[in-house]
Formats: structure tokens, C-alpha cells, sequence
């Protein structure tokens, strides 16, 4: 019996030591489990049988938000991990002359340095392809990555970078889309003009139009450029296996694109890379394609361990994409009571120093530029340059937003010059059952005039 | 250096180079990341923790500064009987929707209602000043948030422990 206890006493005080010694050597923290509460979960359980209609829409994933359970990208963290940073060019329009990486590479802890003459194919792009990981010599807008180092720490990587020297020549800049248009102006990227794509949608005889119109409005609209600002910022995990595969951990959207993109920059087959799509800290078009991801497997074959990156807040703003800015000439012709005959639209879209999205978003924006209303006569024309600034490319409505602001903006003009009330100029010319857009599309279903008339009676438009 | 401090209710403690953040401490060190890095500079919030009854920027302070401190980051909210009623009825209402603000969110909340337990509109308002959100919007947290002081006062005690009891009221 004696014995017995002996037994349990020791290995009672073999736990308690090692207690002790775990404290007192410092040992990795490994964090406390989260309490997982025993409240009843928020997805159904197995058989269990649900109604969806009349209940308070609730999402899953909001329970393990708002514990912090959420494993976003930067939530990961894998053995050996290296930490990269880019340095950003900070001139938008210039040449590289001489790079000096060697007070980097002699840093300690400092295990990468890649320049974009290392990368395989070093151009990338979703319909053009035109934009480089790292700009090599030539850089077009002052968050083009120059070059990148992997480190044990971001501090020092931070520090590695600082301590890279690289001489520019400057070269002339073009800064205003419709500066890019004029014949005399710096060509970003070479050639005879800054215009990569156009597009021009005609219906009707917009001249006969405008002739039989009795009021004709003229006016040029300009929405500025705007970050999407996600609260996560660009972060991803590339990481090689012994066998020559590659795996990325990212917050894209598009893992398919982002898959395309890695091999034909990295020159190896799509089906050595694997591309695993965390959860997203917020997207809003933003995160639809690669931005850092060849250059962090490259970074992670040099140095063999796996490497994290994630841009800082000004990266975000200079080196990610933006929404396209516009400037819009809209020409409308209506009659006195209010009706629009005829509308001509012309549209500069800055877009920065790389196409990325802008096809798109220019076929969009002109598609939709002549708004709800039925318009017999039509004709639009859009066009795309580039410029030294920071790459436009794929947000929330896609080129649809700027152009709302435009008509909307200018169909208040005409009911405050026609003394129409605004709703009533609105309702008037929406589209019904039936009614053809300005591509030629019969619509069905159409509830654009239900849907206002809805939302000015819980505005109080009566009594405002 | 060495810091140590009490994180939920537990002392923690590790060596750290004396630049490290809290959050990086938090983060990094214990392993805590319910703490978000969203700017690193101090304006989105996302990093937001409670120190000694205070929400501050974890990006923003330094590791040795919270030396010897009180720490409730978001992991130290629940408890295995339920959720902090704020947690409860941010899920209900529909306040998290990517979810990266929202333990930043529920935090600078806690630490409102710690202090006010009947607090206006507005001064939720002033409470969230320095939490930003890109997805939901503010009006779903506002409302949840005096949702959930209405059922806190409603209770005896509006600490951690009698959260539980307003949690079975709730549900």
C-alpha cells in the first residue's frame, strides 16, 4: 500500500516540476484552447430538419468570428516560416540603373534576395498580360516592387530592404487620363499611344436624334480613383515540398486565375501548385488575382522554408489595384415633357500603370452608361489608358458605380431645368416588360419602377 | 526582455525582443490571434484588446509597457456554459460578416458597457470611433450593442460571470 502511494507521489511531483520547468524555461507558449461554449451551434445538425423563411438570416461562420477563432491567412503560421518584404519603387516612372543588394544579403538572419531578372517569366495579367512581379528596369508607378527579401523576422526584412541601394533615371510621367490621350504625351508602355482597349456601343441615329430633341444637356462627370481598403491586408503563405510542389495559402478569391498565373510565371506545370483560398478579412474585387505570390515562392525555393507575405497599409493604397477613375461626357436630347431621345456618352478610364481588370470593367461601364431608361438613340464610346499611377483594376460593380453617378447626376439636371419633379423624370423614361437596352437586350421581369416608387415612400419623399 | 502579464485571467509570460508589440506578443508569442493586424499604425482597430478595463491598440503599445498588466483579449470572452452576450447577439444580428473588425468591435464594446452600463447611441458611437468596418456597416454592432446592455441590466451583476445567466434569458 505503502508502495502504491510512493508510486502516485512521485509522479505527482514529476508533473509539478515539469511545470516548474516549463514556466521557468520559457519554453514555447502553446496558447489555451479556446472554450468552445456549449451553446446550441448555428448550422444545422445531422437530420435535423430546418425552415429557412420568416427567420433572421444568420451566417455559420459569424459564431467562430466572433470568438476570434476565424483562422484568417495571417491566423497561419507554418514550421521554419520566413517573413518577405518588397521594396517599393517610389518613383512612378523611371529606369533602374544599378541595384546593390549585397549589405542585405551579408544581414544576419536574412536568407533570400530576389530581383526580378530571377523570375521565369516575369510578367503576369489577367486579359493583357503586361504587369511585372518585380519591375525590371523599367517602373511605371511608384508601387511596383523592385525587389524582395526573406527573413527569420519582418523587422528584418524591413531592415534588409531599407539597406538595398538602387539608382534610378528618372523618365517622364503622364498622370491625368486625358493627358495619356494626347499624341505628345509620355507612352507607358511604349508604342504610339496609351489606349489599350476601347469599346463603342451604337443604337438608333444619335445625331437625327439630338435633332429632334427640343433640350439638349451637356456635362462631363469625374469620379476619383478609390482603394477597396479590405481590413486584411494581401497576405500569403508559399510553401515547396520535397517533390517539387508548390503549395500557396492566400486570401484570393479566385484560386483558379491565381493557379494560372503562378505556373506561367513560375514555369511549371499547374498541377504541381496548389493553391489553398483561406478565409477572406474582406475582398470587394480587390483580391481577384495574384499580387506577390510568385515572387514568395520564389523567395521560399531559394530559402528552402516557407515564407509569409503580407503588405502594410501604404502597400495596400500603392501596390494593390484600385477602382478605375472616370471621366464621363454625357450628351442627352429630351423632349419637353421629360422624355430622352437621344444620348451620346464618351468615357477616359485611368487606368494606371497595368490593365489587370480594365477590359471588363470598361465593357461593363459602357453597357450599362445609358442607365434604366429607355433610350432609342445611343451611342457610347469607352476607352482605357494607362498612366504612371496606381493600377486600376476589378471592384464592387465594375465600372457600374462611376457611370450611376453620371446619369443620375445629370437626369437631376434635367428635371431641375425642366421643372420636372425628379421621380417623375425618372419614371418616365425606366425601362418597362419588353423594353431594349442599348446592346439590344429585350428585358423580362423588370421592377426598376416598383422598386423606386417603394423606396420614396420610406424615404418620405412626399414630405421632405 | 521579459514580459509578464495576466491574459484572461492567466499569467503569461515570455522573452522578447523590446520592440515587440503587444500585438505581436499577443499574436505571436502566445499564440492569441483573435487580435487582428489590420494596419499596424493605430487607425483601424482591428487589434483592439482590453488593458486594466481600458480598450487600446495592441499595435500601438509595446509589449513591456503592458509588462505586469491586465490583458482580456477576445479568446477570454467565452466560457464553456456560453457565449459573452455580446458575441450572443452580434451573431444574431447579423454584425459579422467577414468577421476581421469584429473582435476589435466586441472588445471596445465590453470595455463601454465595463464602465456605462446604460450607454446612448451616441456615446456607442464615440465607444467605436476607433473601429472600422469594411463589410457589415455600424448600425447592426450599434443595435446589438444596446440589445445587449438592455439584457445586462437586466440582470444582477453585469460582470463576466453573471454573463451566463443573462446568456439562458437571451436564448
Amino acid at each position: 500500500m505503502a508502495d502504491v502511494l510512493d508510486v502516485l507521489e512521485k509522479d505527482h511531483v514529476a508533473t509539478e516540476s515539469l511545470r516548474r520547468s516549463d514556466q521557468a524555461l520559457r519554453l514555447p507558449v502553446v496558447a489555451p484552447p479556446t472554450s468552445l461554449p456549449l451553446d446550441p451551434p448555428l448550422v444545422p445538425q445531422v437530420g435535423e430538419q430546418t425552415h429557412a423563411v420568416g427567420l433572421r438570416a444568420q451566417r455559420p461562420d459569424s459564431r467562430n468570428h466572433g470568438l476570434g477563432l476565424t483562422r484568417y491567412i495571417d491566423d497561419i503560421a507554418l514550421p521554419g516560416m520566413l517573413y518577405a518584404k518588397i521594396k517599393r519603387a517610389g518613383i512612378s516612372s523611371a529606369r533602374i540603373v544599378r541595384m546593390d543588394t549585397s549589405k542585405a544579403e551579408a544581414m544576419p538572419g536574412v536568407h533570400a534576395v530576389l530581383r526580378g531578372s530571377e523570375i521565369p517569366t516575369n510578367v503576369f495579367g489577367t486579359s493583357i498580360v503586361d504587369q511585372p512581379l518585380l519591375a525590371d528596369p523599367i517602373v511605371r508607378q511608384a508601387g511596383d516592387g523592385v525587389v524582395a527579401v526573406a527573413a527569420v523576422t519582418e523587422q528584418i526584412a524591413q531592415a534588409a530592404i531599407d539597406a538595398i541601394e538602387i539608382e534610378y533615371e528618372p523618365l517622364p510621367g503622364v498622370y491625368d487620363a486625358l493627358q495619356a490621350l494626347e499624341p505628345g504625351s509620355h507612352k507607358v508602355h511604349g508604342g504610339d499611344t496609351n489606349v489599350y482597349a476601347r469599346k463603342v456601343i451604337r443604337q438608333g441615329d444619335v445625331e437625327k436624334g439630338f435633332a429632334e430633341s427640343d433640350r439638349i444637356y451637356e456635362g462631363r462627370y469625374y469620379t476619383p480613383g478609390i482603394e477597396h481598403a479590405p481590413m486584411e491586408p494581401f497576405t500569403s503563405i508559399a510553401d515547396w515540398d520535397a517533390n517539387g510542389r508548390l503549395t500557396v495559402y492566400a486570401s484570393i478569391g479566385r484560386i483558379t486565375l491565381a493557379r494560372v498565373d503562378l505556373s506561367r510565371t513560375l514555369g511549371i506545370p499547374i498541377s504541381r501548385i496548389r493553391v489553398i483560398g483561406t478565409v477572406v478579412g474582406g475582398n470587394f474585387g480587390g483580391k481577384n488575382e495574384i499580387r506577390h505570390e510568385p515572387v514568395l515562392a520564389l523567395l521560399a525555393k531559394k530559402a528552402g522554408r516557407p515564407v509569409k507575405g503580407r503588405f502594410t497599409r501604404v502597400e495596400e493604397f500603392i501596390a494593390s489595384t484600385i477602382r478605375h477613375a472616370f471621366y464621363m461626357d454625357y450628351k442627352t436630347g429630351v423632349t419637353t415633357d421629360g422624355k430622352i431621345i437621344a444620348r451620346k456618352v464618351r468615357m477616359v478610364l485611368d487606368g494606371g500603370a497595368y490593365c489587370s481588370f480594365s477590359e471588363t470593367t470598361l465593357g461593363k461601364a459602357c453597357i450599362l452608361s445609358t442607365g434604366p431608361y429607355v433610350i432609342p438613340n445611343t451611342h457610347i464610346e469607352g476607352q482605357v489608358v494607362y498612366t504612371n499611377k496606381t493600377t486600376a483594376g476589378s471592384m464592387r460593380g465594375f465600372g457600374a458605380p462611376q457611370v450611376c453617378f453620371a446619369y443620375e447626376s445629370q437626369m437631376d439636371d434635367i428635371a431641375r431645368d425642366l421643372g420636372i419633379d425628379p421621380i417623375e423624370l425618372r419614371m418616365k423614361n425606366f425601362f418597362r416588360d419588353g423594353s431594349m437596352t442599348s446592346t439590344g437586350q429585350v428585358l423580362h421581369s423588370v421592377k426598376v419602377a416598383e422598386s423606386l416608387q417603394n423606396a420614396v415612400k420610406k424615404f418620405g419623399w412626399e414630405v421632405r | 526582455m521579459n514580459v509578464t502579464l495576466t491574459v484572461n485571467g492567466e499569467t503569461r509570460s515570455a522573452e522578447v525582443p523590446p520592440e515587440t508589440t503587444l500585438l505581436v506578443f499577443l499574436r505571436e508569442y502566445l499564440n492569441l490571434t483573435g487580435a487582428k493586424t489590420g494596419c499596424d499604425i493605430g487607425d483601424c482597430g482591428a487589434c483592439t484588446v482590453i488593458l486594466d478595463g481600458k480598450a487600446v491598440n495592441a499595435c500601438l503599445m509595446l509589449a513591456a509597457q503592458a509588462d505586469g498588466r491586465d490583458v482580456i483579449t477576445i479568446e477570454g470572452l467565452a466560457t464553456r456554459e456560453g457565449l459573452h452576450p455580446l458575441q450572443k447577439v452580434f451573431e444574431e444580428t447579423g454584425a459579422l460578416q467577414c468577421g476581421f473588425c469584429g473582435p476589435g468591435v466586441i472588445l471596445s464594446a465590453k470595455a463601454l458597457l465595463d464602465e456605462n452600463p446604460a450607454p446612448s447611441k451616441q456615446e456607442i458611437r464615440n465607444a467605436l470611433a476607433g473601429n472600422l468596418c469594411r463589410c457589415t456597416g455600424y448600425v447592426k454592432m450599434i443595435d446589438g450593442i444596446q440589445e445587449v446592455a438592455e439584457t445586462m441590466r437586466s440582470v444582477p451583476t453585469p460582470a463576466l460571470p453573471a454573463a451566463s445567466k443573462g446568456e439562458q434569458k437571451h436564448g
